[in-house]
Formats: structure tokens, C-alpha cells, sequence
């Protein structure tokens, strides 16, 4: 071999070595450096939302040029968590990461992870500037806040205008009018629902409905009050196998983006999915915007309140042990500021935090219905799958209901096998 | 010479590296990796807590370990076998043939060197329920089949799909393997056999394949760790389906429960489940040796 | 006239349709990427599997800054880079120590070696996750290039000591007459010597190193660092299939390996299973 090459080559890798090693440091000693970490890559992304947090990151190391610099570390939605988990045990949390409210939170606030922010949040009116309190409820730990809401997502029934009118079918306010919608629907030669179960949570999501229309109290089987074996329960995991029946063909392997697009495309009448999906179906087929109606999730009789409505918000936490503190405040306040919250709601199609004015006209035709609906709900709740009493009793409340939809399971084994699960882990 | 050959400090020298990133990186991490298995991690407080033998037996009763157990076992048999039929006879053909053979092996032994993460996410396509090959297939009329997400029988469709598209893959492999064997077989044996009138057949039966005997050995073991290892393509064909669609494998179950947001950080459990894989490649590789290298022929 | 040609016969004729066949099982697939990668979304659903009628050549460009592909390359030629280096070095001085020098261990450290390749990557994930998180080693390409040349190294001992052993001893002899050092005698006879081997073993590593997807999925978060297989898995996520980025970037990660290997395949096939035979 020839010497020279192996000695360019090595002293080349070296060179490559020192580059990738030493960050660029250069003029930048007073520059106090912020992480910020998050569950998708900013640039490759096509998901508006991420697109406006990259926009928000710009504009702040813009204006913080020579005072702070963010460093966005990003990973997967699949991986966000271990990754994360990884940096706080190497003593190296982030200073500010996104984090969903719920379990994951907890498992955050618990150790001591995060910091509380009311401080922050009452200094210069900034807490003022948002909806109202509520929005912070779900952060909200013994009368502290431990992270900051950017947006609300709420999940809804999604329908076809045009299919509907073909087939005659009216919008349904209750659960029996929506399966007399399917059938004419399935008449008609349409695929009434079309929905993810190769995706779970997309599941998981109808299955939170029926569960709640039905008058289920989440609570009350958490803290072992209740069993999930019960009327309730397995009245909803019946009506998922009911409806299942008016599910796409492919229902079982389609991802949420599968699903999606067969509603964007014209096959499907009705998509019930977060508002996140408008923008998503709106990329697919313009047209949709026109056709595409919005309807609240049927009620159940005798079932529990019609009125609620499953919202889901992006929230981000500070990092206890942050050198940074007050940049990293900084840092969330032009995720909440009214160009970051325009941004969300006329491009991102999901409902602003704050009191922001902003054009409906520019935004996707579908918000205004979905704010219609979110406006006139009696209450929220989360995703069942991040409402329970941890993220692996979610993942098994999921698998539970795919077991229902490919009847594995009758509902009195998927929901006994859920009430064991409480039991072999200890929740009971 | 041979106090050259003899000097401590060379041979020190120059395996000194090698033997300490062994141990560092691969044995020391091993026997942390069974101290794991033995523990419960806890997320909250990053914690481990001595649990005995708490994870296998929890494994035992857990329905997606017999899954992943079933299906990891089934790429493990389809894959020695297959690769055993079609390594062989693609060898046998190859080696009778003089014009072309160099451009027919070198276009079959292709996939093994492109990245199967680029592979499963084109099969993913061709096997997807609309577009793909169903989209051909509804073009004319014909059954579009749950190639990837059905979820009936024992071993599944998909199963089978993604069993063939490692035969596809890898076959490559034991082709070359076989056709080195055979092709050091010394001419004048079969020339001798064809003189005592045997046919091509018969050459094959007595002299080919006892010859080769001692290479299905070595091809078999490595399909056997391959498939046991089996995660790349498996997760870039389903991603996060492969739970619910009853797909999981050893490989892609370990990864959930080690590392995935849903249900992870299970360190615990996710090394058990390592410990076992270790465990079978160890008896599969043994099993594989006893059965095929008791005799060996001079050649 | 015809009597004094070899007649063709039937079952040669057979052998050559059924490998026209394997061929098109094995080409027409490759193929039809690239003939995917540029139509626009659209026609990739309407007819997959019909000739594009617009050329959509900003779809590489597309998949080339919206995936990081770039960045993901690079990185994947770092760590690929690195790791062949130091492991046809560290691995080629181990296996001559192994093959040709004389000490009682020689054996024992062989099998220590060999156990490597029957120890799947799998199971010490989870410790070297851990303990890389704890020395600020993962979301680091070193982080990679660790684990990834320890795992190298078996198939480069077996290999390489193979070659080793068949250097005739004259030729070390006459060497330590001419008075060279046991290491002049490696770095300078036996080193140059193998280098077959040493190609071969070289482009092994970097091939496998450079399709590993496991390691790179769990060790790398930071989308500046990621590999390219890696990458690759990017494009289909639960929320978003961006196919028409997908096929460009399939065929940007495996053009350049089927490149090199159309230019060395003989000398890969070759050293692959003189290798394997040796061992």
C-alpha cells in the first residue's frame, strides 16, 4: 500500500476528526448558548407547525445576536424520549424541550427535572397575554406551572360535504345518526371512516371518544376507584368493533398518513383526527378545503357529556439545572408571542394559546369550523393513551383497542386484560 | 527468525489494541448486559434494582415476546432452508455454465452490499395495500392481498413477504460461499465419474454435495446469526407497525423496549431480551456445527 | 458441419433462461426506483409503475437539502472512513501476531476474536447506551466509530490471518537475514504483501459500516450527525410518507455503493469468499 496515500488519509480523517469535534467557538465567549430539544428535524420537516418553530429559533438568534444562541437538538417522535431521558442522566438536560402534558410531564416534574415558571410568567404581564388560565391546566402541578403551552389541537370528525350529499346522509349529532350516516354512505359506494389502527394511537383516539361519550370516568380508574371492566367501557369497546365494520379495507396496515389521504382523496366521507391533519390533507388535495365539514364527536344516550372535546397542546419545560434561565424564558416567549401564535393558527391550522388577532380568511377553511367546535365544548381531556397513570399503561391501552378492531379480543378481555395490567404493575 | 517471532513486546504491541477494545466494547458490556437482565430499571429515578430472574420470567408470560420469539424462530428455519435450496442450486447452475457466470453472480451478490434500509423502504412501496403492486393487480381485476398487514394464521402474509425479500437479499451471500466450495473441487473427480458412467445428477448427489457439506456448515451459521440479528429491513419495511400488525422479531423488540417513546427505557427487560438472543445464536450456531461439520473430506 | 459443433444443449438453454429471469427479479427493481424517483407525487400513486411522462430532476435536489443528505453522507464517510482505517490496521496487526508469531495464547486470543462474530450488536446495546450517555459519547460520531470498529474487527482477523498464514516462511526468513525488525517485517513485507486481503477486508467493513442502521438509530439524535441509512428511514415517519423525496434519496444512498461495486465486484466476490474459505 502506498504509504503517502495511507498518510494523507490518516492525517485528511484526522483534520475531518478535529473539525467535527471542537464547535465553532470562535468570537462567540459571551454568547451564553440555550439547547433546545424537539421531536422532529426542523428543516426536513413538511409539518408547518415544526416549520414555524424553526422560524421562531431564527427570529430569536436574530434578535439576540451577541446575547444568546439556540442550539436545536432534534430527534424523532419515536426516540424523543429516550433520547432525552439519555441527556438528563449524562447530566446534560436540555434548557428548554418540548414535552407533552400528561404522564410524560410527570415524569419530569417528579425528580425535579423542570423548573416552575410562574415566576416567569407573572413578571411583565406575560401570563396575560394567553386565552385564559385553563390553557395551563394541564401543566399545572400542587399550584405551579412547569411548562408553557404553544398550541391546542383538537380532535374532531372531519366529513366529505359532497359524499354526504350523494348519499344522503345528514351530519349526525349522535352515535345512532352517525352509523345511519355510514350506511347510506356504504350504500352510496364510499368508505364511510377511514382510519389508522397500523397506527395505534390514531385508534386509540375513537376508542378515547366512545369511551368518554359513554360516560366513562378516566379519574376515578386511575386512582383505582373504578375497574376498567365495567357497562361503560365495554359499551365503547362494543361500538368501536360496531363502527369498525365502516372502516377502509386496509384500516389494519394504513399509517395515519394512509388514512388521511384517502379522505383528502375523495374515498372516504369521514376522518376523525386532530387538527393537525387539516393541514396535512390540505397538502394533499386542495380541494378538500372546500368540501371538508367539521362535526363534534357524536354523543352516546345516557353516556356521559356530548359536550367534551379531546385537545392535545405542544408544551415546552425549562430545565431545572439550566446556566440559563431567563434566555431560555426568552427563548419560549417567541413561541407565544402574537407572530409565532398567527403563525400557528393561519398556517399551522391548530388553535392559538393567546388572545392573538388573525385573519380566518387566510387560515385553512377547516380552523374556523374546528374553533367553532372548540369554542362551544363544555370541557377537554387528553389522549387516553397520555392520560393514564403512565406512558406504558398508554402504549398498553392502545394495543388493547387494536386487539377489539382485529377481534383478538372481545371487549370484556381487552379491557380485563387492561384492569390486569393496573394490577401486575401495581396501580391497584 | 524465530526469536523475532518470539518477541513479547511485538506481539503485545500489536494485539494489545484489538484484545482491550474487545474487552472494553464487547465483553465487559456483555457481562453488564446479564447483571441488567437481572434488574428492574427505574425510569423515574434512572435507577437499577436487583430482581433476579423478575424479567424472564415476566418475558415468559408476555404474548409479544412469544411473537417475536415465534417470529424470529421463523426467519431463523425459512432462512436456513431457503437460503440452503437456493444458495445451492444457483452454486450448482452457476458453476456448469462458462459465458455470463461472472455478470449472473455479481448481479445476484448486489443487494448484500446496498443498505437494506434503502431496500425495505422500496419493498415497503411495492408491497403497500393501494399503490404498488396491488395497484397493478386492481388494474386487472385481480385480489389485492394484505401483503403487509394481515394478521391471520400462524405465520403470516407479511411474514412471508418480508421472508422472501431476505431470500432476495441475501441469497447472494451463500451463492458465493457454495460456489468457492465447489468451484475448488478438483475436475478430475467428476471427470472419473463420468468415465464410470454416472450422470450429471448423480455427480452432483456423491460428489457436489458431500463436498460442499462442510461449507453448508459455515453458510448456515452465518444466515442463522443474520436472521436471528434480523432488524433493519423489518423495521424500515413497518416502522412502528410491527406491534400491532404481530411482527415484531427478537431485534425489533428489544429496540421497543429499550429505546422506543412508547413503552421503552425498559433497560431491564430490553437486556433480557438480549441475553436471550445471545443464548440462541450460541445454541443455533453449535446445533448447526454438530450437524454439519462431524466429517470432513479431504479435498 | 453442424456435427463437429458442440451441440447447445436443452438444459444449458434452461440455465440461461431462468438466470435472464433472476436478473430481471434482481435488476427490474433497481430499475424502477429510478425511474420513480422522478415523477411527482401524483403519478407516483396514480401509475407507479408507468414511464414518467414530466422528469422532475429537482425532486433529487428536494430530497438532497429536505433529508440532510448532504450532512448524512458526509457523516456516514466519516465514520465509515475512520472506522476502515483503524480497523485494517489494528485488526491486521492482531491477526499477524495471531498467524505468524510464536506464543502460547495464540489460539486462545483467536477464539476470544471469533466469539465476535457470533455475538449479535444487539445485546450490548444497551450498556454501551448507557454508558456512552454517561461520558458524552452518544449523539457523537465517535460514539459510532467505537462499537462499529470493534465490531469490524473479527471478520478483518479471520480474514487477514488467512492471508498471513499464506506468505511463505522463505520470504520472512530472508527478510531477518537482511536484519529487519520484527516490525519492518510486518509494515514492510507482510502489510503490502496482503494487500488483496486488505482490499477486501477494507471494502467489507465500509460496506457493512456504511448500511448499519441499528447502532446509528440509537446512538445519533442530533439530525446534524445523522448517518445515512439513518437518514434514509426519515422520509417515512406516522405522520408523513414523502415518497416523492424517498426514491430520490434511495437512489442517492445506493448509487455510489453500486458504483464501487461494479468497478471491484469481481475482487469483492473473490477476496469475500477466498476469505471465508481460508478461515
Amino acid at each position: 500500500m502506498n504509504r503517502k496515500a495511507v498518510s494523507v488519509m490518516l492525517s485528511l480523517s484526522m483534520a475531518a476528526g478535529l473539525l467535527a469535534g471542537v464547535p465553532m467557538t470562535a468570537g462567540a465567549e459571551e454568547v451564553q448558548e440555550i439547547t433546545w430539544m424537539f421531536w422532529d428535524d426542523l428543516e426536513a420537516s413538511e409539518d408547518p407547525i415544526t416549520q414555524g418553530f424553526a422560524a421562531n429559533i431564527e427570529r430569536f438568534n436574530a434578535d439576540f445576536e451577541g446575547k444568546y444562541h439556540v442550539t436545536p437538538i432534534t430527534t424523532t417522535l419515536e426516540e424523543y424520549y429516550t433520547q432525552l431521558n439519555a441527556l438528563v442522566a449524562a447530566g446534560e438536560t436540555p434548557d428548554v424541550f418540548i414535552v407533552s402534558p400528561g404522564p410524560n410531564l410527570t415524569d419530569y416534574v417528579a425528580p425535579g427535572v423542570v423548573a416552575p415558571l410562574d415566576e416567569y410568567l407573572e413578571a411583565d404581564g406575560w401570563k396575560d397575554t394567553f386565552s385564559s388560565d385553563a390553557v395551563f391546566t394541564q401543566q399545572t402541578y400542587d399550584g405551579k406551572i412547569y411548562a408553557v403551552p404553544l398550541n391546542i389541537a383538537a380532535a374532531c370528525c372531519y366529513y366529505n360535504k359532497d359524499i354526504f350529499e350523494e348519499a344522503g346522509a345528514e351530519v349526525p349529532t349522535t352515535y345512532e345518526e352517525l352509523l345511519d350516516a355510514c350506511a347510506k354512505i356504504k350504500e352510496a359506494g364510499y368508505t364511510p371512516i377511514t382510519i389508522s389502527a397500523g397506527t395505534a394511537w390514531c385508534l386509540s383516539m375513537l376508542a378515547g371518544y366512545l369511551c368518554d361519550r359513554s360516560g366513562v370516568d378516566l379519574a376515578a380508574i386511575n386512582a383505582g376507584d373504578e375497574s376498567w371492566v365495567q357497562d361503560k367501557t365495554i359499551a365503547a369497546g362494543e361500538k368501536l368493533l360496531e363502527l369498525s365494520q365502516y372502516f377502509q379495507e386496509t384500516a389494519a396496515g394504513d399509517s395515519n398518513d394512509d388514512a388521511t389521504m384517502a379522505f383528502a382523496m375523495g374515498d372516504a366521507a369521514i376522518l376523525i383526527q386532530g387538527s393537525w391533519a387539516i393541514g396535512q390533507m390540505n397538502a394533499y388535495n386542495p380541494d378538500i378545503e372546500e368540501k371538508c365539514g367539521v362535526f363534534q364527536f357524536p354523543a352516546i344516550e345516557g353516556g356521559g357529556d356530548p359536550g367534551r372535546t379531546i385537545a392535545k397542546s405542544d408544551s415546552l419545560a425549562v430545565s431545572a439545572t439550566s446556566k440559563c434561565p431567563e434566555g431560555a424564558v426568552e427563548l419560549i416567549k417567541y413561541f407565544t408571542d402574537d407572530e409565532a401564535q398567527k403563525y400557528t393558527a393561519e398556517v399551522g391550522g391548530k388553535i392559538p394559546v393567546t388572545n392573538v388577532e388573525f385573519d380566518l380568511d387566510v387560515a385553512p377553511a377547516q380552523l374556523a369550523d374546528v374553533m367553532d367546535v372548540f369554542s362551544n365544548a363544555t370541557g377537554t381531556f387528553g389522549f387516553y393513551n397520555e392520560s393514564l397513570v403512565s406512558s406504558d399503561a398508554g402504549s398498553e391501552f392502545d394495543n388493547e383497542m387494536v386487539a377489539i378492531f382485529q377481534q383478538e379480543k372481545t371487549p370484556e378481555e381487552a379491557f380485563q386484560a387492561v384492569e390486569d395490567w393496573y394490577a401486575e404493575e401495581g396501580y391497584r | 527468525m524465530d526469536k523475532l517471532l518470539r518477541d513479547k513486546k511485538a506481539i503485545i504491541l500489536f494485539v494489545a489494541p484489538a484484545l482491550i477494545l474487545f474487552t472494553v466494547v464487547l465483553f465487559i458490556p456483555i457481562g453488564t448486559s446479564f447483571y441488567y437482565a437481572l434488574c428492574d430499571y427505574d425510569k423515574k429515578t434512572m435507577t437499577y434494582h436487583f430482581i433476579g430472574l423478575g424479567n424472564f420470567i415476566r418475558l415468559f408470560k408476555d404474548k409479544t415476546m412469544f411473537i417475536a420469539f415465534k417470529n424470529s424462530m421463523f426467519f431463523l428455519v425459512f432462512s436456513c432452508v431457503s437460503q440452503l435450496i437456493f444458495g445451492l442450486l444457483f452454486a450448482a447452475l452457476l458453476t456448469n455454465i462458462t459465458k455470463g457466470r461472472n455478470l449472473f453472480k455479481n448481479v445476484i451478490y448486489l443487494p448484500c452490499v446496498l443498505s437494506s434500509a434503502a431496500l425495505g423502504l422500496l419493498w415497503a412501496f411495492l408491497f403497500h395495500a393501494k399503490v404498488g403492486i396491488n395497484n397493478l393487480l386492481g388494474a386487472w381485476g385481480l385480489p389485492q392481498p394484505a401483503w403487509l398487514y394481515s394478521t391471520s394464521g400462524f405465520i403470516t402474509l407479511p411474514m412471508w413477504v418480508i421472508a422472501f425479500v431476505a431470500l432476495w437479499q441475501y441469497v447472494g451471500q451463500s451463492m458465493m460461499l457454495y460456489m468457492a466450495q465447489i468451484s475448488g473441487i478438483n475436475k478430475s473427480l467428476y471427470e472419473a465419474s463420468y468415465i464410470d458412467g454416472a450422470t450429471k445428477k448423480q455427480a452432483f448427489r456423491y460428489i457436489t454435495l458431500p463436498l460442499v457439506k462442510p461449507m453448508i456448515g459455515t453458510a448456515m451459521s452465518l444466515n442463522a446469526i443474520g436472521s436471528l440479528k434480523f432488524f433493519d429491513l423489518i423495521y424500515s419495511m413497518l416502522g412502528d407497525k410491527t406491534e400491532n400488525l404481530k411482527m415484531d422479531v427478537l431485534a425489533t423488540y428489544l429496540y421497543r423496549t429499550g429505546f422506543s417513546s412508547k413503552g421503552g427505557n425498559h433497560y431491564g427487560r430490553a437486556s433480557a431480551i438480549g441475553v436471550i438472543l445471545v443464548a440462541l445464536c450460541l445454541i443455533a450456531t453449535a446445533v448447526i456445527n454438530k450437524i454439519f461439520k462431524t466429517e470432513n473430506y479431504e479435498m | 458441419m453442424e456435427k463437429n459443433k458442440q451441440p447447445v444443449r436443452v438444459s444449458t438453454v434452461l440455465i440461461y433462461v431462468f438466470f435472464c429471469f433472476m436478473m430481471v427479479l434482481y435488476l427490474a427493481p433497481i430499475a424502477w426506483i429510478a425511474m420513480t424517483s422522478v415523477k411527482d407525487r401524483a403519478s407516483i400513486y396514480k401509475s407507479p409503475f408507468g414511464w414518467p411522462t414530466e422528469f422532475h430532476w429537482e425532486n433529487y435536489a428536494a430530497a438532497w437539502t429536505g433529508g440532510k443528505l448532504g450532512i448524512a453522507m458526509l457523516n456516514s464517510l466519516f465514520v465509515c472512513g475512520i472506522t476502515l482505517i483503524l480497523t485494517i490496521v489494528i485488526g491486521s496487526m492482531a491477526a499477524f501476531a495471531i498467524a505468524r508469531m510464536k506464543w502460547k495464547l495464540s489460539g486462545a486470543a483467536m477464539i476470544y476474536i471469533l466469539i465476535g462474530m457470533m455475538i449479535p450488536v444487539h445485546c450490548v446495546l444497551i450498556p454501551l447506551f448507557v454508558r456512552f450517555a454517561n461520558i458524552g459519547l452518544n449523539n457523537n460520531l465517535w460514539g459510532l466509530i467505537i462499537p462499529y470498529l470493534t465490531f469490524s474487527l473479527p471478520t478483518c482477523v479471520f480474514i487477514m490471518s488467512g492471508f498471513f498464514r499464506s506468505i511463505p516462511n522463505e520470504l520472512l526468513e530472508s527478510a531477518c537475514m537482511d536484519g529487519c525488525t520484527i516490525y519492518q517485517i510486518f509494515f514492510k513485507i507482510c502489510f503490502p504483501l496482503a494487500r488483496t486481503g486488505l482490499f477486501v477486508t477494507g471494502l467489507m467493513t465500509f460496506i457493512g459500516n456504511w448500511n448499519e442502521l441499528l447502532l446509528a438509530l440509537v446512538f445519533v439524535s442530533d439530525a446534524n450527525k445523522k448517518t445515512l441509512p439513518v437518514a434514509l428511514t426519515k422520509f417515512v415517519t406516522p405522520y408523513q410518507t414523502n415518497y416523492d423525496k424517498m426514491f430520490p434519496a434511495i437512489m442517492i444512498a445506493i448509487i455510489p455503493t453500486i458504483i464501487v461495486y461494479s468497478l471491484f465486484s469481481n475482487q469483492i466476490v473473490d477476496g469475500l469468499t477466498t476469505g471465508a474459505v481460508k478461515g
